[in-house]
Formats: C-alpha cells, sequence, structure tokens
C-alpha cells in the first residue's frame, strides 16, 4: 500500500513538472519566430475566440503586421504583450497572464488537481488501514 | 471524513478544475466594451485625412472631440448614417468640436465617393494598416470616442450610436 501511494505522490510530481515545464522554455528566437508566436498569444479583437494567427480578418492582419514591426523595432515579447494590454486590457491575451488575477486562473486548476490527487491517496491510505485492522486475528 | 465523502470531494475539486480551465482557455464572452483607455491621454495616433493633411490626435488638444470609426459597407455604419448628420448639422459651428470620421478596412475611391454624395463636411480620414484603430483598442465599427480638451479619453460607445449617444459623448468630451 506504501508503494501505491509513493506511486501517486510520484504521479502528481510528474503533473506539477510538466505544467512548470510547459510554461517557461526559452521561445522562439528569431524575429520571425518570435512574432509567429505572439500572433499565437494575442486575440483577434474583432473575432469571436480567434487568435491574430488564426484570423483571416484584416484587423488580424493589421494585428500581425504591427507585431512584425515591433518585433523589427528591438521591442521585447513582454513590451509587445504590454503595449496591447494597454490598448485592449488583458482581455486581449488568449491565456491569462501569469501575474494578479491571472495567477489565480492558472493556480486554482493545478491546485484542485493537487487536491484531488491528494483525496485518492488518503482514500487508499485509509482503505488500506481498514484492510491491515481487519486482518488482526 | 469517511472516504466516501473524500472521494466526492476529489470528484468535485477535478470538476472545479475542468471548469476553472475552460472558463479561462474558451473566453468566447469577454467584456468587448471594457477599455483601459479611459482617463488616459488619447493615443499617440496620426490620420490622414481625404485632402491629404496628416492629423495628429493629440494635437486637437485643447477642443472637445469626437472620434467615429466608420467604412462604407458595415451594416450598423450605415445605419448609424441619419444620426451622425443630424449630430453634426446640430454643431457643426461649433469652433470648439471637432468630428473625426476614421474610416477602417475600406478603399478612399469608396470613401470619397460616399462623402461626396453626402455632402459630408466633418474631417474623414483614412486609417492605412489599420494602426489608429488599433491603437485606440476597436473592436469593430462602428465605435466612437470622447475626447475632452485635455486630450483624455472620456467616452466611449461600441456599435451604433444613436444622436442620444452621440451627445452624450460629446458632453463627456465638454467635461460637463
Amino acid at each position: 500500500m506504501i508503494a501505491r501511494l509513493r506511486l501517486v505522490a510520484l504521479a502528481a510530481l510528474v503533473v506539477l513538472a510538466l505544467v512548470v515545464a510547459g510554461r517557461g522554455g526559452s521561445g522562439p528566437t528569431t524575429d520571425a519566430a518570435r512574432a509567429a508566436h505572439l500572433s499565437e498569444q494575442l486575440r483577434c479583437p474583432v473575432c469571436e475566440g480567434l487568435s491574430v494567427a488564426d484570423s483571416p480578418s484584416s484587423t488580424a492582419r493589421a494585428m500581425a503586421a504591427d507585431i512584425r514591426r515591433r518585433v523589427e523595432a528591438g521591442e521585447s515579447d513582454d513590451a509587445i504583450r504590454r503595449a496591447y494590454i494597454a490598448q485592449y486590457g488583458s482581455w486581449i491575451l488568449l491565456e491569462p497572464p501569469g501575474a494578479g488575477f491571472g495567477l489565480v486562473a492558472w493556480a486554482l486548476p493545478i491546485g484542485c488537481a493537487v487536491a484531488a490527487l491528494g483525496g485518492v491517496a488518503l482514500v487508499l491510505r485509509r482503505r488500506a488501514l481498514l484492510v491491515r485492522a481487519m486482518d488482526v486475528p | 471524513m469517511s472516504p466516501r465523502r473524500l472521494a466526492a470531494l476529489g470528484v468535485v475539486a477535478v470538476v472545479l478544475a475542468g471548469a476553472a480551465l475552460a472558463a479561462t482557455r474558451l473566453d468566447a464572452t469577454a467584456d468587448y466594451r471594457a477599455t483601459p483607455l479611459l482617463g488616459r491621454l488619447a493615443p499617440d495616433a496620426h490620420v490622414t485625412t481625404l485632402d491629404g493633411r496628416s492629423v495628429a490626435v493629440r494635437d486637437l488638444a485643447g477642443r472637445s472631440v469626437i472620434v467615429n470609426f466608420w467604412n462604407t459597407w458595415c451594416t450598423p455604419c450605415r445605419r448609424e448614417v441619419p444620426a451622425l448628420e443630424t449630430f453634426w448639422s446640430r454643431h457643426h459651428d461649433d469652433e470648439d468640436i471637432v468630428f473625426v470620421g476614421v474610416v477602417r478596412d475600406d478603399t478612399e475611391g469608396a470613401v470619397q465617393k460616399w462623402v461626396d454624395e453626402r455632402r459630408w463636411d466633418w474631417t474623414i480620414a483614412m486609417d492605412p494598416g489599420d494602426r489608429t484603430a488599433l491603437a485606440f483598442g476597436t473592436t469593430g465599427q462602428p465605435e466612437t470616442f470622447a475626447i475632452a480638451p485635455d486630450g483624455l479619453v472620456v467616452g466611449r460607445r461600441v456599435g451604433e450610436a444613436s444622436v442620444d449617444d452621440l451627445e452624450h459623448l460629446l458632453t463627456l468630451a465638454r467635461g460637463q
């Protein structure tokens, strides 16, 4: 039973590590790749749930061109995101920011998943204790 | 706590996690009307009028400015035309008011024809590359902004504006 608990704890750690790894990383390095990546992260403001990269609208094309211009002008990814947030609010980001209220959106699912795994582990542990108690003559 | 209750809590936690993830990633009903521009200086944007003049939005400071984003082909823009014409007929003699129609996503030829046919006499400007529309954080057209004489954005109307809406925006732009 202890081995099973260890397995559950290990699985929880792997899930957390995958989530953290997925959020990090060095990211694209060339100007074109950076512009494309930003276009995937920013929302097309005249569309329903589409990124700038995925939308064929003229506004999205204008945004993509603006992003390319800013990247070529030497602006950092963060500065470009901040510029669009200043114009549209954080709504313009397809994924919530990893700070402020947006951090809650990231932390809540992870916290709930960890709590769920913890609950399962507790149930298994109690069941094991019960079985052990019943085995005692 | 009984094992059953713990298991139920686990299920609830998983459902909540899924719901939170879905709510943040599939946000199709976000508030289109919220703008962080309100109370801030108008964007440092330039437009080119149909007669070839370059106009910097910030150079209009000192007067009450109404900026209307529009084009000739969008249906709500066409429905808005009588309101725009009535509004401007009331105020075109007032030199403290600037009314600018910024065209997005249209051709200069179609706009010139439209303006000539209707004898519009407020400032009409093209916005190649949608740079001014993006600087104002527009989400389509029509969309109308009020800028006070101190250069601050004080009002925004998303979608078709009535005469009352335009008068309300002007009241805001006058600082009243």
